[in-house]
C-alpha cells in the first residue's frame, strides 16, 4: 500500500516536472523602459493581452527611472545583457545604430504600422547612413507658442491660422517689445528656462530657431561644427534670444516653469512642447492661443523627436520582439491611455482620433508643424557631445557672455569629439 | 612585596604568551573589512587609475580603445571650467564647514540638555537629514523663487522693501551661497549626531567636579565640554570638509554646474562629461585628480589637529 | 559682610540662568522654525490632489497652505496595484536596511577597535588609508563596479545591494575615533585578567560604545534607505528592487506628478524616522564613567 502511494507520488511529481520543463520553452522577451507609473501600468496591460494572445511567449520588462535611464542602459550595455526591445530617446539613435546595438526594423514590423507613420515619425527613427529605419512608435513631438488670448488681443496681434502664416521676426520682435509694455505682464516670454541649464530640452527648442535663421548645429554634409554653428546666423538668432534676455523679457530659470499660467499671468508667450498644454489650459481654460513657432528667417522650422522603440542586434527573437512592437502600437487601450495623456501622434491613425490634434482640435497647429516644418536633430553618433556642447554655449549667452566665443568654443569641443573618434566612420566618408 | 604580586612576577608575561593566537585573532577581526573595501572601494577606483590613461568611452564602440598617457590629464588642466570647478568646491567647504558644523554644533548642545518635548525635539531637528535629496531641492527651489517666493517675500518684509528680490539660484554672486544654506539644512543633522554622541563620552563626574569647584556655565562649558570633544571636532571637521569637496547631487538637480558655471563641482564636471559625453577615460582622469587634491587637504588638516587628537 | 553679598551672588548666578534659558529657548523656536517649515510645505502639498494646483502654488505663499486637505494621494498610492508592487519594494528595502545596518555595526566597529586598540604596526598608515578611501566619490566607482557585479553573475540579487555598502572608510573612523577615547586602564584590566583581544572587544567596549552604535545605525540606515541609482543599475526586476527606486519613477519625464510625487516622499521618510526615534534613546545614557568607577 506504502509502496504504491509512493511510486503514485513519484510518478506524479516527475510528469509534473516533466510538464513544467515544457512549459519553460517559451519565448522570453525583454523590454527596457523608462516613463511614470502610469505608462509602466499601460505597458504592463498590452503584454498581459499579448501573452493571452500568444502564450508561448513571456513578456518581462526591465524599468529604469527617467533620470537613471541612460546610466542603465550604459551598465546593460557593459554587462552584455542588453534586452530585446529597447526605448530610445530619438536624438541619440544614431549613436546607438552607430556602436552596433541595433538592428534595422522595418521587415520586423507590420506593413500598416509602418505606412501609418507620420514623415517626422520615420525621420526621428531613421539611421542617416543606411537610410534604415531603426525604430518606432507611437507618439512624437513638437514644440508651439501659446500665447495669452487677452494680452494678445490688448496688443492687437495677429493670430495665425496655420502654420503657413506664422509670425515673421519682425512680427515677433514687435510683439514682444509691445507686450513688454503692457499692463499686467511681467515677462513677455516663457522659454522654460525654469527646466534648468542641462537639459535636452535647450537644444530641442533654440535649435529650430537658429535652423530658421538659415543655419545649424553642425554641417550635416561634412559633419564640421566649426564654420556652422559659430557662423553669422547662429550667432544672430541667439544674440537675438541673449538680447531678449537682458532686456528682461524672458521669464528667469529660477521663477519657475508656472509662469504663463499662474496668478495673474505674468507671461504673456510660452515657447512650451506640446506636454506643456495639459497643465496650461487646465488653468487659462478658453484664455490660451496656440500657433506655430516664428519663422526666423525664410521657413520655420520646429523641432521632433521622442522616445522611441528598436529591437537589439543581440535579440535572440526579433521577429516575436517586433510582433510585441507591432501589437502594442495598434492596441486600443494603450492608444487611449497615450490620448488621455495628450500624447503628440506619430502614426496618423492615431492623429486621427485623437480629438486634441485633429484640424479643428486646439492643437491642430502642433500636428501641423509635424508634417511642414519638423527638423530632426543631427543625426550623428557625437549627438551626446553635440547637445552637451550646445547647452554651455547657451548657457554662457543668457549669462551675458560674448555669443560667438560661445558658440565657437562649443563648435570645437564638438569637433574635437568626432576627431577623437576618427570621425566616427563611415560618418567621416560622407562628404 | 605581597604574595600576589610575587605569582604575578613569576608567571610569564600574559601579552607575550598570546602573541600569535592574538595576532590571528587581530586579523580575522579586521579582515572582513579589509576584504570589502578591497572589493568594492579600491578595486573599482585602481581600475579607474587605468582608464584615466585611456580613450576609453562610457560603453564599448567601433572606435578602437587607445593608451594616450597623460593627454587627459593635459586636456582638464587646460579646460578653464576645471579649474573653476575646483574653486567652487572650494568656496563651498569654506563656506559650508562653519554653517553646517555651527549649526550641528549648536542643535547638539541644545538638544543634551535636559528639556521637556527633548525626544520629540531631536526628531524634529534630524528630519531634514532624513529626506531624500531630490526632495530637498524641491522644496527649496521653490523657496528660493524669483522673484516672489517665499524666501524674497520674508527679505523683502524684514527690510522694508530696501533689499531687492535676489535671484538666489539665477545670479551667479548667489547661486553658490544658496547651495551652501540648502546643503547645510539638509546635512547638519549628521554631524548633530555625532556630537551627541561624542557629548555623550564626557563623564558626568568632570561636570560635577567642576561644578564643586565653582565654575559658572560658561567656564563648566570652555574647561569641560570643549576639551572633552576635541578628538570629535576634529572627526566632524575632517569628515566634513571631505564631504564638502564631494559637492554633487545638489547641484545636479538645481542648478547643473550654472549659471555660467558658478556653481560647477568637481565631481559633477566628473560625471558631466563621464556619463553625457561619454568620456569614461577623461572622467576616470578627473576623479584622479580630485582624489589626490581632497588626501593631501584631509591628511594636512588631520596632521595641523593631532595637537588636539587622543 | 558675607550675609550680605552673597544674595548678589546668588541673585547674579540666577539672572544668568535665566536669560540662558530664555536664549535657549529662543534659539530652539528659531531653529525649528527654520528647519521645519521647508518640511511643513511638503507635507501641505502631499494633502493636495490636484497636481496641476500644486503646481500653480508654488512658489508663493499659498505653498504652505491647503484648503481642502485630503489623504486621496496616500490612498492612491497604497492602492496603485498596477505593475509596481509597493508591498513587495517595502520589504525589499527593509530587508536590505536591515542586514546592511547589522552586518556593518559588527564589521566596523571590529575594524575600528584594531585600528585603536590593536597592535597592529603602521597603524598611523592605516588610519590615513582609511581616511583616504573617504575620499573616493561613489559616482567615480560605480561604473566599473556594474561591470564588476555583473561578471560576478551578482545582478538582481540582495547580495548585491548589501556587500559593498557594508564596510565604509567613515565608519571605521567613527569607530576609531570612540574607541580610543574609552580610557586604556579598561583595557589593561581585561588584558592583564587573560581575556582575548575578541572578548575585551565584545564583553567590554562593545556595550561602552552605545552611541556611537547608535550613530552609525542611523546614518548606515539612511544611506541604506535612500539609495536609488545603484540598485537601478544592478537590478531588473521586482524581485530585489528597493522602494527608492519606485519612489523615483514619480519624479520623471516633462510632467511630474506632483501629487503622487509628494505624498510619496513622504511616506518614504516614516520608516526611516522611526529607525532614528528608536535608536536616539542611546544617546541619552553616560556608561563609561560609572565603567571606569568600577
Amino acid at each position: 500500500m506504502g509502496k504504491r502511494l509512493l511510486s503514485a507520488l513519484l510518478l506524479t511529481s516527475a510528469s509534473l516536472a516533466a510538464s513544467a520543463g515544457w512549459a519553460d520553452a517559451k519565448t522570453v522577451i525583454h523590454m527596457m523602459h523608462q516613463g511614470d507609473p502610469g505608462w509602466v501600468k499601460a505597458y504592463a496591460d498590452v503584454a498581459k493581452r499579448f501573452e493571452g494572445a500568444n502564450p508561448d511567449v513571456d513578456i518581462e520588462f526591465i524599468y529604469a527611472p527617467h533620470d537613471a535611464y541612460n546610466e542603465k542602459f550604459s551598465a546593460a550595455v557593459m554587462s552584455k545583457q542588453l534586452p530585446d526591445i529597447m526605448e530610445i530617446d530619438a536624438p541619440f539613435l544614431a549613436n546607438y545604430a552607430w556602436s552596433g546595438y541595433l538592428q534595422p526594423i522595418k521587415s520586423l514590423i507590420d506593413k500598416d504600422v509602418i505606412d501609418d507613420m507620420t514623415a517626422s515619425n520615420v525621420s526621428q527613427g531613421t539611421y542617416p547612413i543606411d537610410k534604415e529605419l531603426y525604430a518606432v512608435g507611437l507618439t512624437d513631438s513638437s514644440v508651439v507658442l501659446y500665447g495669452n488670448k487677452k494680452y494678445l488681443e490688448a496688443i492687437g496681434a495677429r493670430i495665425p491660422k496655420s502654420v503657413d502664416d506664422a509670425w515673421t521676426k519682425e512680427e515677433f520682435e514687435g510683439y514682444l517689445e509691445k507686450l513688454s509694455k503692457l499692463d499686467g505682464v511681467k515677462w513677455p516670454i516663457d522659454t522654460f528656462r525654469g527646466y534648468g541649464i542641462k537639459t535636452e530640452w535647450i537644444t530641442y527648442a533654440y535649435g529650430p530657431l537658429l535652423e530658421s535663421a538659415g543655419c545649424d548645429l553642425i554641417d550635416r554634409k561634412t559633419w564640421k561644427a566649426t564654420g556652422t554653428l559659430d557662423s553669422d546666423a547662429c550667432v544672430g538668432a541667439l544674440t537675438m534670444v541673449q538680447t531678449w534676455v537682458k532686456n528682461g523679457w524672458v521669464v528667469p530659470g529660477s521663477s519657475g516653469t508656472n509662469q504663463f499660467y499662474a496668478e495673474g499671468r505674468p507671461a504673456a508667450l510660452a515657447l512650451g512642447g506640446h506636454w506643456f498644454y495639459a497643465e496650461a489650459a487646465a488653468a487659462m481654460k478658453d484664455d490660451i492661443v496656440v500657433m506655430p513657432l516664428p519663422k526666423l528667417g525664410d521657413k520655420g522650422v520646429s523641432p521632433n523627436g521622442t522616445w522611441i522603440w528598436g529591437i537589439t542586434k543581440t535579440s535572440e527573437h526579433p521577429d516575436v520582439a517586433g510582433k510585441f512592437l507591432s501589437f502594442l502600437l495598434k492596441d486600443k487601450d494603450y492608444r487611449e491611455y497615450a490620448k488621455h495623456e495628450s500624447a503628440f501622434p506619430g502614426l496618423k491613425s492615431f492623429a486621427e482620433s485623437s480629438p486634441l490634434y485633429a484640424p479643428g482640435g486646439a492643437m491642430a497647429v502642433a500636428f501641423e508643424q509635424a508634417s511642414k516644418t519638423a527638423v530632426a536633430r543631427p543625426p550623428h553618433p557625437a549627438y551626446p557631445a553635440i547637445t552637451s556642447a550646445f547647452m554651455q554655449a547657451v548657457d554662457k549667452a543668457f549669462n551675458g557672455g560674448d555669443v560667438k566665443q560661445a558658440l565657437s568654443e562649443a563648435a570645437q569641443k564638438i569637433d574635437e569629439d568626432i576627431d577623437d573618434n576618427d570621425g566616427y566612420p563611415p560618418f567621416n566618408a560622407q562628404q | 612585596m605581597t604574595l600576589q604580586q610575587s605569582i604575578a612576577a613569576t608567571r610569564p608575561r600574559v601579552g607575550r604568551r598570546r602573541d600569535p593566537g592574538r595576532l590571528m585573532q587581530e586579523l580575522l577581526m579586521i579582515a572582513p573589512a579589509v576584504i570589502l573595501l578591497a572589493c568594492f572601494l579600491i578595486a573599482p577606483f585602481l581600475l579607474s587609475f587605468w582608464t584615466s590613461m585611456t580613450n576609453q568611452p562610457l560603453v564599448p564602440r567601433p572606435t578602437p580603445v587607445r593608451f594616450i598617457g597623460l593627454q587627459n590629464f593635459v586636456r582638464i588642466f587646460n579646460d578653464p571650467l576645471f579649474w573653476t570647478s575646483l574653486w567652487n568646491v572650494t568656496r563651498f567647504t569654506i563656506w559650508v564647514l562653519p554653517v553646517q558644523c555651527g549649526m550641528a554644533f549648536a542643535t547638539a548642545l541644545l538638544l543634551h540638555q535636559k528639556i521637556p518635548g527633548r525626544n520629540v525635539l531631536r526628531g524634529m531637528f534630524f528630519l531634514p537629514a532624513i529626506t531624500s535629496m531630490v526632495v530637498v531641492c524641491v522644496i527649496w527651489g521653490t523657496l528660493f523663487q524669483y522673484p516672489s517666493g517665499p524666501l524674497n517675500q520674508i527679505v523683502g518684509f524684514l527690510s522694508a522693501g530696501h533689499i531687492q528680490p535676489i535671484d538666489w539660484l539665477g545670479n551667479p554672486k548667489w547661486a553658490m551661497f544658496s547651495i551652501v544654506l540648502l546643503s547645510a539644512w539638509q546635512a547638519y543633522g549628521f554631524q548633530m549626531i555625532v556630537y551627541l554622541a561624542g557629548l555623550q563620552g564626557i563623564p558626568d563626574e568632570l561636570y560635577d567636579a567642576s561644578r564643586i569647584d565653582g565654575a559658572n556655565v560658561f567656564q563648566r562649558f570652555w574647561h569641560v565640554t570643549m576639551p572633552g570633544l576635541r578628538p570629535t571636532h576634529v572627526f566632524v571637521l575632517v569628515i566634513t570638509t571631505i564631504q564638502a569637496f564631494k559637492l554633487y547631487t545638489q547641484v545636479a538637480i538645481l542648478t547643473q554646474g550654472g549659471p555660467s558655471g558658478s556653481t560647477e563641482t568637481v565631481v559633477h564636471y566628473m560625471v558631466r562629461t563621464g556619463f553625457e559625453q561619454q568620456k569614461l577615460g577623461y572622467a576616470s582622469a578627473v576623479s584622479v585628480i580630485l582624489f589626490v587634491i581632497v588626501l593631501v587637504i584631509a591628511l594636512l588638516q588631520r596632521q595641523l589637529l593631532r595637537r588636539f587628537d587622543v | 559682610m558675607s550675609d550680605i553679598a552673597l544674595p548678589r551672588v546668588v541673585t547674579a548666578e540666577r539672572s544668568v540662568k535665566i536669560s540662558l534659558r530664555i536664549v535657549q529657548t529662543a534659539a530652539i523656536f528659531i531653529i525649528a522654525l527654520i528647519v521645519i517649515s521647508p518640511l511643513f510645505m511638503l507635507l501641505i502639498a502631499s494633502l493636495k490632489d490636484d497636481r496641476f494646483q500644486i503646481l500653480a502654488d508654488m512658489g508663493s505663499f499659498r505653498a504652505f497652505w491647503v484648503s481642502n486637505p485630503t489623504l486621496s494621494n496616500f490612498n492612491e498610492i497604497a492602492h496603485f496595484s498596477g505593475e509596481l508592487a509597493y508591498g513587495r519594494y517595502l520589504f525589499n528595502s527593509l530587508v536590505i536596511l536591515a542586514v546592511t545596518v547589522a552586518s556593518g555595526l559588527v564589521v566596523n566597529s571590529m575594524a575600528g577597535f584594531i585600528l585603536a586598540w590593536g597592535s597592529l604596526r603602521g597603524k598611523a598608515v592605516l588610519l590615513s588609508l582609511v581616511v583616504a578611501l573617504y575620499v573616493i566619490p561613489q559616482e567615480s566607482i560605480i561604473m566599473p563596479l556594474v561591470v564588476m557585479m555583473s561578471r560576478a553573475g551578482l545582478t538582481d540579487t540582495f547580495a548585491v545591494q548589501i556587500l559593498p555598502w557594508v564596510a565604509s572608510p567613515l565608519y571605521i573612523f567613527l569607530f576609531y575615533q570612540f574607541f580610543a577615547q574609552l580610557p586604556k586602564e579598561l583595557y589593561e584590566a581585561a588584558e592583564i585578567d587573560g581575556a582575548s583581544i575578541f572578548r575585551i572587544y565584545r564583553s567590554i567596549y562593545l556595550p561602552l560604545s552605545l552611541p556611537a552604535l547608535a550613530t552609525v545605525s542611523i546614518l548606515m540606515g539612511i544611506e541604506s534607505w535612500n539609495q536609488y541609482l545603484w540598485p537601478t543599475l544592478v537590478t531588473q526586476t521586482d524581485y530585489a528592487r528597493p522602494i527608492s527606486v519606485a519612489i523615483a519613477t514619480f519624479f520623471g519625464q516633462d510632467s511630474i506628478y506632483w501629487d503622487r510625487a509628494m505624498a510619496a516622499s513622504v511616506l518614504m521618510m516614516i520608516p526611516i524616522l522611526a529607525l532614528y526615534l528608536a535608536f536616539q534613546r542611546w544617546f541619552v545614557s553616560s556608561f563609561v564613567g560609572s565603567a571606569v568607577k568600577g
